[in-house]
């Protein structure tokens, strides 16, 4: 994937960029926000990566400018300000996801991933979702593992369906806080690991093969081992 | 607003009350006055006539004493066609009480006594047409059983007492009227002019420092209020944007050292073997940047909070205190804590769900941390008329009474606490979203343990 970094700070730039490459993705850089309009108009990004605050056009106009012209690409907003309802205006503008600094890079490549997985077509508007000999249907809202019904709590469905709509990807506690809940913040206590264990040992407690992993440092994923 | 509230609120209203307490003082002076008035007219008037009638009576009682009866009957008849019918009357009737002489058609059937005043009516032609005139009048005998009346045509006098009387009513109720009306009008103005005040000083407090107060092309004290108002939220909103300028761009120059510092560690880590001993330095590095970008987010938020400069939106409170506690229930079930929630239904709050997601999940946070396994906690969200209030309760050690006050304030962490993992701003965030949605923070003693209250 063709990555566009648009960041002023040189050394969070370069550790972003040499991270970036290291997972496989073809990057391009940019320093000031100008430029970054520029590139990102002019090459074929498949998404790009904005601070917030950068020298000469700021992130927001940029990212505005940019949806403005009918570029679609996936924007992930880097911000280094508040917080609070600055994550809004950042949405607003036309960002699709929103990271405050400093963050851990396990966190932004689990949203880059989910960020492009996103624009694959399928993924939103199927009824069924599969992984392995795991069924999930969202109409019925019924479960099922090598047939057998699963049954789960509302929370529990819906926490099971984000995971596999991102199955295979890495999902961090944040991105479920936020996608499953729609809480902004990081509480003290573990409380989606515990949700996680209750999942995990509804789905997979019986089975040989689990499903759902714990990565290290950084969240879950939901994949099949082979 | 429907009209009849509309209505009300105007008869409420102070400029209302006012005019209505004046134009009755007014009302009474008038009525005062005008019954001065009244009172010496007639007795003016009243007076004349009788005094007329009575003169009269004298020279006729006088005259039938010297004249024969055909020159008495020729006197009254002399007498009736010099008066005008609306002047004075006169009628002498026989002892049958017949008519003799006069200009009175029939004797008055009224049982009074001889010289004690009459009144009574007789129809007096008006051109083609008759009207009825009161008379006031005298009666006395005559020699030979004959009787005599003398009076005077008193419908005028009525006519103008009448007149006066009438002038007099309506003075007063016009008076009352015109008070009444007058307060009802003002009582709109000002209203509508305060209701247009009040309406933008919601919006304000909504935290949408843009409003500013209407101001009309008129120079009075309403408007120079306004104008005055306007300055003064001028100033407020420099003052807040400036403190949201500061603090965003400490937050900036706060965040991108750290960010640099995680990167930084981040990167040195994977040069690293998996066993290398640096490692575990560089894990501290990182463990330390995350716990000071929990003070941060903290601090940033309690300011944030303060400034009062967050957007606002309507909050499902109901929903959200279900959601959190459907959140913390499987980690506090894990800590053999029973988390127990009655959640009244619809309680709605104008605010920011993030923020007051946060304050709960600090005193969710602060509960399950301090409750001893086997435990309680409950949560409860009450609707009440004044506002929806929730409530934290736990039954661990609790805070000393005279401690309470004292750890609303930053980074106040009791001896007892230190123990525990924490920044020490969790109950402050709290103390500054309740203030942020103008709601009340209480710590009380659940005996044993704390409660927490947020009274909207």
């Amino acid at each position: 994937m063709r990555i566009l970094i648009v960041e002023d700070d040189e050394v969070a730039r370069d550790y972003l960029a040499k991270a970036l490459r290291e997972v496989g993705h073809t990057v391009d850089v940019a320093t000031n926000g100008l430029d970054g309009l520029q590139m990102a108009s002019s090459v074929a990004v498949d998404l790009a990566i904005v601070d917030r605050m950068l020298p000469q056009l700021d992130g927001l106009a940029l990212v505005q400018s940019l949806r403005a012209t009918g570029r679609k690409m996936p924007v992930l907003i880097l911000s280094a300000l508040g917080e609070v309802d600055d994550r809004i205006t950042g949405l607003r503008a036309g960002g699709d996801d929103y990271l405050t600094k400093p963050y851990h890079m396990s966190e932004l490549l689990a949203r880059i991933d989910a960020l492009a997985r996103r624009g694959e077509s399928g993924i939103h508007d199927s009824t069924k979702l599969k992984l392995a000999d795991l069924e999930l249907d969202r109409m019925t809202r019924r479960v099922t593992r090598n047939g057998k019904k699963i049954e789960l709590t509302a929370r529990e469905f819906q926490l099971l369906e984000f995971m596999m709509r991102h199955s295979g990807q890495v999902v961090t506690r944040t991105m479920l806080l936020e996608g499953v809940w729609d809480y902004h913040f990081d509480p003290q206590t573990n409380v989606i690991d515990v949700h996680i264990s209750r999942l995990r040992q509804a789905i997979d407690k019986d089975f040989d093969k689990p499903l759902l992993h714990t990565v290290r440092g950084a969240g879950y994923s939901l994949r099949e081992d082979e | 607003m429907s009209a009849d509230q509309r209505f009300i609120g105007v008869i409420n209203s102070s400029p209302f009350r006012i005019s209505m307490l004046y134009s009755t003082a007014f009302a009474c002076g008038a009525a005062i006055l005008l019954g001065a008035v009244y009172f010496a007219v007639t007795q003016v008037v009243d007076g004349g006539t009788d005094n007329l009638i009575e003169a009269e009576v004298q020279g006729l009682r006088e005259q039938v004493l010297v004249l024969s009866r055909s020159d008495f009957i020729e006197l009254i008849e002399q007498r009736s066609q010099e008066q005008d019918v609306r002047g004075a009357v006169y009628l002498m009737v026989d002892p049958q009480l017949r008519p003799v002489a006069g200009n009175v058609p029939a004797w008055p059937k009224i049982a009074a006594n001889e010289g004690k005043w009459i009144q009574f009516k007789v129809s007096v032609p008006y051109g083609d047409e008759t009207r009825e005139h009161e008379m006031r009048a005298q009666r006395f005998p005559l020699p030979g059983g004959y009787r005599m009346l003398v009076g005077h045509d008193v419908q005028e006098r009525q006519n103008v007492k009448n007149l006066m009387m009438r002038g007099l009513v309506a003075a007063v109720v016009a008076t009352l009227m015109l008070g009444l009306g007058g307060g009802y009008w003002m009582g709109r103005r000002i209203l509508a002019q305060a209701g247009a005040i009040s309406a933008v000083a919601t919006q304000i407090m909504r935290g949408d420092l843009s409003q500013r107060l209407p101001v009309r092309d008129a120079d009075d004290e309403i408007n120079t209020l306004a104008l005055e108002i306007n300055s003064m939220l001028d100033k407020i909103e420099q003052l807040t944007l400036g403190m949201r300028t500061v603090l965003d761009s400490a937050a900036h120059d706060l965040r991108t050292p750290l960010n640099r510092l995680q990167s930084s560690a981040e990167a040195a880590m994977s040069q690293l073997a998996p066993s290398a001993p640096e490692r575990r330095v560089l894990e501290r590095v990182t463990t330390e940047v995350d716990r000071m970008r929990g003070t941060l987010d903290a601090l940033l938020r309690i300011a944030l909070a303060e400034t009062g400069t967050v957007a606002r939106e309507s909050v499902d409170l109901s929903e959200l205190v279900a959601s959190m506690v459907e959140l913390y229930e499987p980690v506090s079930e894990e800590r053999g804590i029973v988390l127990e929630s009655a959640v009244a239904a619809g309680a709605h709050v104008q605010g920011s769900r993030q923020l007051l997601a946060q304050a709960l999940a600090n005193l969710l946070d602060n509960a399950i941390k301090f409750t001893p396994g086997g435990g309680h906690i409950r949560v409860q969200l009450q609707s009440a008329a004044g506002g929806p209030e929730v409530v934290v309760e736990d039954d661990g050690p609790g805070i000393p009474a005279d401690k309470r006050e004292i750890v609303l304030g930053r980074r106040v962490r009791l001896d007892e606490a230190r123990k525990f993992p924490g920044s020490g701003l969790g109950l402050s965030l709290v103390a500054a979203v309740t203030k942020l949605h103008g709601a009340r923070l209480v710590l009380d003693d659940a005996a044993p343990g704390l409660r927490v209250s947020l009274k909207f």
